[in-house]
């Protein structure tokens, strides 16, 4: 009896092992999708191991696009354009997508798995994506919420960017955050410096990067990070222009003014930095050795909640009201914007209704 | 109760570090499902819906974004101000969407009691009766809100 107990536990045994060996060659076979070609516009053809999200695929090649959520697919940041392949859109992705670019075939790169060959397309911008290593070389406290952060590269690593692009930063684990998140931050500093980037970094109450940025953080630390990305730049015309910001959006516009200190400008500029009140000024002595430097630059903040013990004697409110001492020919002016959504909107709104600036001349980078 | 495999799903995304620097259950020891039927009874003891409570909340933010996310006097007693940040967040609870870094502050100035809330607070109390768990970043009483917000 007692055997044939034994001989019974030994064939169930072994009819397990040879189920579980199946399962995992059977595993094996069918997610095993060999090497599969990703084209990209139509020029460029990488060959990667299928089975992998598109978003992975082309980061193992060194192209990078954008992601904010690092592959989560929260952030809708890595659309891109299937021409052919990749399955239809997931129920993950249709939140993020709008019914256009559903029509194009928009999708995720984190949510399309590359299983067989597939055609995308790409803006060119993005191949001069690359992963760049630092060691941070300063940290400055610029007021009590904004930081400015200068990442030196790592030997022979030289960035190309244009002034008013930014950077996603790779923050690590630390304390209770277990995984690495990427943030987009502005480019603070000149791209005619190449070994280095400044990024301006403001405190967000409960950010997952910022906290690690403003708390952890310090001289001599190592930090991984991938760009340029954006097309929020300075163009090369002779138009005048009007520069507004708020909070950290100062960064890009401090890059854009140290690039035209860089290659000489007689362009009429003024900038508009809106502020809460006197403690969230920063870049203050930067902007007035501009004016110094410049044949016509004029820098005016505006507080929006002067406190009375600041005894702030300049202007105040919206900055809307006082474009029109900076508006001489609305046909030959440019606007660079950069802060919240809400502030854009505003302010594009009055450049085009109230000053005559065309929709087209008005560039921005919306926080988000 | 036995927690589901989404239960724990939610949880592990409700956790410090994974969607926000401290998480949304702060140093309750309930699980979310038990915080949200507290406050659900808390609720219905005070005769209002979370589905009211969103719609003000919301009503206060959107009067902030009509004055271009500065800051704004709501019914002449309450000081509102938003502040929006670059990014998004998504819900816990895995629905999809996210929703803007931007985050209100309603002061009642009659009281002095201020609450700040984000834009993920309001889906969160409106569609998953959720006020986060106690001692949170972003716990809202329940109980407070109605008393200084209506």
């Amino acid at each position: 009896m007692l055997i044939r107990i034994l001989q019974d536990i030994a064939l169930m045994g072994g009819i397990g092992v040879i189920l579980a060996l199946i399962l995992v060659l059977a595993q094996r076979w069918l997610s095993n999708y060999g090497e599969v070609t990703i084209n990209i516009n139509g020029k460029r053809d990488l060959t990667v191991t299928g089975g992998e999200t598109l978003l992975t695929s082309l980061g193992d090649k060194q192209i990078f696009i954008p992601s904010a959520c690092g592959g989560r697919g929260t952030c809708g940041a890595c659309k891109c354009q299937i021409l052919d392949g990749g399955g239809p859109i997931l129920p993950t992705e249709k939140p993020l997508l709008t019914k256009q670019e559903m029509g194009d075939n928009v999708r995720l790169a984190c949510q399309v798995k590359v299983k067989s060959d597939i055609k995308i397309q790409i803006p060119d911008e993005i191949f001069n994506i690359r992963r760049f290593h630092s060691v941070i070389e300063e940290i400055l406290d610029y007021t009590y919420d904004i930081k400015g952060v200068t990442f030196k590269l790592s030997e022979g690593q030289t960035i190309d960017f244009k002034a008013g692009q930014y950077v996603q930063l790779e923050t690590k684990p630390y304390g209770k955050v277990k995984q690495k998140v990427m943030r987009a931050y502005s480019i603070s500093s000149k791209p005619e410096i190449k070994d280095r980037i400044q990024l301006i970094v403001r405190l967000v109450p409960e950010g997952i990067c910022t906290t690690w940025v403003h708390n952890q953080l310090k001289v001599g630390d190592e930090v991984d990070f991938t760009g340029p990305y954006g097309d929020f730049y300075l163009r090369d015309t002779d138009a005048d222009i009007i520069f507004v910001a708020g909070g950290s959006g100062s960064a890009p516009i401090k890059s854009m003014l140290e690039h035209l200190r860089e290659v000489g400008t007689k362009r009429k500029m003024t900038y508009f930095f809106g502020a809460r009140t006197v403690k969230d000024l920063y870049l203050e002595e930067e902007m007035r050795d501009f004016e110094e430097y410049f044949d016509d630059f004029e820098y005016v903040p505006v507080l929006s909640h002067a406190d009375e013990t600041d005894n702030w004697q300049g202007k105040t409110g919206f900055v809307m009201p006082y474009f029109k001492e900076a508006i001489r020919d609305p046909k030959n002016t440019e606007a660079y914007l950069c802060g919240s959504p809400g502030m854009i909107a505003a302010v594009t709104k009055s450049l085009i209704n109230d000053y005559g600036i065309a929709e087209e001349k008005i560039y921005y980078d919306s926080f988000g | 109760m036995k927690a589901t495999p989404t239960d724990k799903k939610i949880t592990a995304r409700m956790q410090p570090g994974v969607i926000t620097y401290s998480g949304f259950l702060g140093k309750d020891t309930r699980n979310f499902k038990q915080i949200i039927a507290d406050d659900e009874m808390v609720l219905e003891k005070l005769g209002k819906s979370a589905e009211e409570i969103a719609d003000r909340l919301e009503y206060f933010q959107q009067k902030s974004f009509d004055a271009f996310q500065g800051s704004t006097v709501v019914d002449e007693i309450y000081d509102v101000n938003t502040e929006v940040v670059r990014g998004y967040l998504p819900c816990p609870f895995m629905h999809q969407g996210v929703y803007r870094k931007s985050y209100t502050t309603v002061t009642n100035t009659k009281s002095g009691k201020s609450f700040t809330y984000s834009a993920l607070n309001i889906h969160l109390i409106r569609v998953h009766h959720f006020f986060e768990g106690k001692k949170s970043h972003f716990r809202l009483e329940p109980r407070e809100l109605v008393a200084e917000l209506f």
